[in-house]
């Protein structure tokens, strides 16, 4: 069986190809850029040469007709007519209380999603018509979508309410949601896996760190709390968002700076974190590169690095214990730096990281923490496409 | 679709529409008389932007995407390629209709015409084109960027698939639509100088201080600024100019323009654009 994985972004669609029967892949690609005068297709093939073209795509049913195409060309397609795809998996940021797993798509499924629209005014839109247009292009083909939020559905209510008048959440759904769901599932199944134990009886905490970050304490196999909160800004520091603040500071600054809701709203999410401390930008790499030097640079690393800790450290209370510490996603994966840092303030806990066996890079997972850390410490590479892949593949069979 | 839209006349509507429309990820041509004008107005653009990343509301990336998207151009054929024009010079019949003469000639029977005007009759606008039904009004309010409004008016002949055709592109825009036949003055400019014309006749009658009538109906009525501060950023000139339209159409005393307006405009004490009206401004038009 064969299944396409697409993420459409709002001027964007990113596609994967994978032969289920191996979990291979067989191409991947993206198109940018859609909907303006040149649009931007790239095609990588296994195995062959990438081709990028540029070509008007008009909206995203030319962007998915542009993808078959790509998929079933004679010189560079993958498969050789379009009924080789059986299914095709979504992702879908905001599945609200609604989705607690992987779904069908159908009209139900649909009418749901737009209703989620308010919840995640910039995604879900974008990800509607990405199933509209493999609707109009692929029309037998069964689509299942695979939802951001769904993971962490299984969190009590202790976890997810917030301490505000309980008529907010009946009325407008307010509550902790989380996101990165789909990685923090991934990467804990293969944790659990690589060393050879049950999921259900560990207790871990995945730490998915990118240019967004989230922590997740997982319990009995569920997620039972996570970082980030209604929408993606709550949590930890990240590039250019500010994670956890006093919710006074809003008002308080919309009134000393006559800033607009949209403001600060853009200054919360895009010029906060990272960029907003060092001064310099909102990339770890840089940041970790420039801090000898750079006073900044050096402090932003520091709350950063002081709030993954703090996290962790309240997790492990949650849960009263810690077995597994899992670093994932871009950040979490590379920075060999990040990770010795955050774990050098955990000793208390028993958590004792082998120096040698966090500077060795692979794509494989592996243990990072010494034979006799009473937590084991890892490094688990997420793929997300394969997890919605293999959802996707679980419900159309 | 409308994709490629051109703004002819980039004053301080102009450019607060040409960015407005950069900045939902439209196609921008913008139009001057002269190439300093255009220069002038392409330079003004970029001080708002900055203005606004100073405000976080956008980043330096962002800025540079928009300004990309505007396009300077020197001569009305290059505005040939455009699904919509929207014209937004000064507020005189005489020149609007040669504008859109002009318009009429350059641009195919599929683009649309539309006019800020905040006052003029759109079906004089329309009647010195061939095709009227594709001409229309679109007038928004200062500052363009954060009002989400937009009257879309109909002159006597605009096409219903004309009207249709902005509406939908209000969405795009993000902006609230509301439809007005043609009048004098719609419904914004009509009740607004109606207002600020009440107040500078509350302020001769020597009832209370400039600075405290705003600050009554500021606080009093949330609007964001009073009357007063809101002339100086609309321009003296042009409520002057928009009451004196209105009070020609109507014939009715209420909208003669009051004589302390009528003075202050010819002592070139014109509000934020010449730094001065019944408040004082900096060039960033910051309020001193």
């Amino acid at each position: 069986m064969k299944v396409l994985v697409i993420n459409a972004g709002s001027s964007s669609i990113k596609y994967q190809l994978f032969d289920m029967t191996n979990e291979s892949v067989l191409a991947s690609g993206r198109i940018e850029r859609i909907g303006m005068d040149s649009s931007i297709v790239t095609h990588e093939p296994t195995g062959k040469e990438e081709i990028v073209e540029v070509k008007e795509i008009l909206d995203h049913v030319a962007g998915v007709k542009r993808v078959i195409e790509m998929l079933t060309h004679d010189e560079y397609g993958v498969v050789k007519s379009m009924n080789e795809i059986d299914a095709v998996g979504h992702r879908i940021v905001h599945g609200g209380e609604t989705f607690k797993n992987s779904a069908i798509v159908t009209d139900e499924v649909k009418s749901e999603i737009k209703r989620l629209f308010e919840l995640a005014p910039l995604h879900n839109p974008a990800h509607m018509m990405g199933i509209v247009a493999v609707d109009a292009n692929l029309p037998e083909v069964p689509q299942v979508v695979v939802f951001d939020t769904a993971f962490h559905q299984t969190m009590p209510k202790t976890s997810y309410l917030y301490a505000i008048p309980r008529t907010l959440y009946k009325k407008h759904k307010v509550r902790r949601y989380g996101f990165h769901g789909t990685s923090h599932a991934y990467v804990s199944d293969v944790a659990a896996k690589t060393l050879g134990k049950d999921l259900a009886s560990l207790k871990m905490i995945t730490c998915h760190i990118g240019n967004g970050g989230s922590l997740t304490a997982i319990l009995d196999g569920k997620s039972f709390d996570t970082s980030m909160g209604m929408t993606p800004l709550e949590g930890l520091m990240m590039g250019t968002r500010s994670g956890d603040l006093d919710p006074a500071i809003v008002p308080f600054v919309m009134n000393k700076e006559d800033l607009t809701l949209n403001e600060v709203n853009s200054m919360l999410n895009k010029h906060s974190g990272l960029l907003a401390v060092s001064g310099l930008s909102s990339d770890m790499r840089e940041i970790t590169d420039s801090m000898a030097e750079n006073e900044d640079a050096k402090l932003a690393y520091d709350m950063y690095v002081y709030r993954v800790r703090k996290y962790i450290g309240s997790y492990t209370a949650a849960m009263n214990g810690l077995d597994v510490l899992v670093f994932t996603a871009g950040v979490g994966e590379n920075s060999v730096v990040l990770r010795q840092s955050v774990c050098e303030g955990l000793t208390y806990f028993g958590i004792e990281i082998d120096e040698e066996l966090n500077k060795i890079r692979s794509k494989e997972p592996r243990v990072i923490s010494k034979p006799n850390s009473k937590v084991a410490v890892m490094v688990v590479p997420t793929n997300e496409e394969l997890l919605i892949a293999r959802d996707t593949y679980n419900l159309v069979k | 679709m409308i994709k490629k839209v051109g703004v002819v006349g980039v004053g301080t509507m102009g450019q607060g529409i040409a960015e407005m429309l950069a900045k939902n990820s439209l196609d921008v041509l913008v139009l001057e008389n002269s190439a300093d004008r255009l220069e002038h107005a392409m330079h003004m653009i970029e001080v708002s932007l900055d203005k606004q990343i100073e405000k976080w509301a956008i980043t330096s990336s962002e800025k540079k995407l928009i300004l990309s998207r505007i396009q300077p151009v020197n001569n009305m054929e290059e505005l040939s390629t455009c699904d919509l024009i929207i014209e937004s010079i000064y507020e005189d019949l005489e020149a609007k209709k040669e504008v859109f003469k002009q318009l009429d000639q350059v641009t195919g029977a599929s683009t649309i015409l539309s006019s800020n005007t905040s006052s003029l009759s759109l079906t004089e606008i329309a009647s010195v084109t061939r095709s009227p039904e594709r001409v229309i009004g679109m007038h928004f309010v200062h500052p363009v960027s954060t009002v989400d409004l937009v009257e879309i008016v109909r002159g006597l002949k605009t096409s219903e698939e004309t009207v249709d055709a902005l509406k939908q592109f209000a969405e795009v825009i993000q902006k609230n639509s509301v439809m007005v036949f043609e009048s004098p003055g719609f419904v914004t400019t009509r009740l607004i100088c109606l207002f600020i014309n009440e107040a500078l006749h509350v302020l001769e009658e020597g009832v209370a201080s400039a600075e405290d009538i705003d600050l009554a109906m500021r606080n009093g009525y949330s609007f964001k600024y009073g009357p007063f501060q809101m002339a100086d950023h609309f321009g003296l000139d042009s409520v002057q100019a928009a009451l004196e339209n209105m009070f020609r159409e109507y014939g009715d005393l209420r909208y003669r323009p009051s004589f302390t307006l009528k003075k202050m405009v010819r002592a070139g004490q014109l509000g934020v654009k010449s730094g001065v009206g019944f408040f004082k401004y900096d060039t960033d038009g910051d309020r001193i």
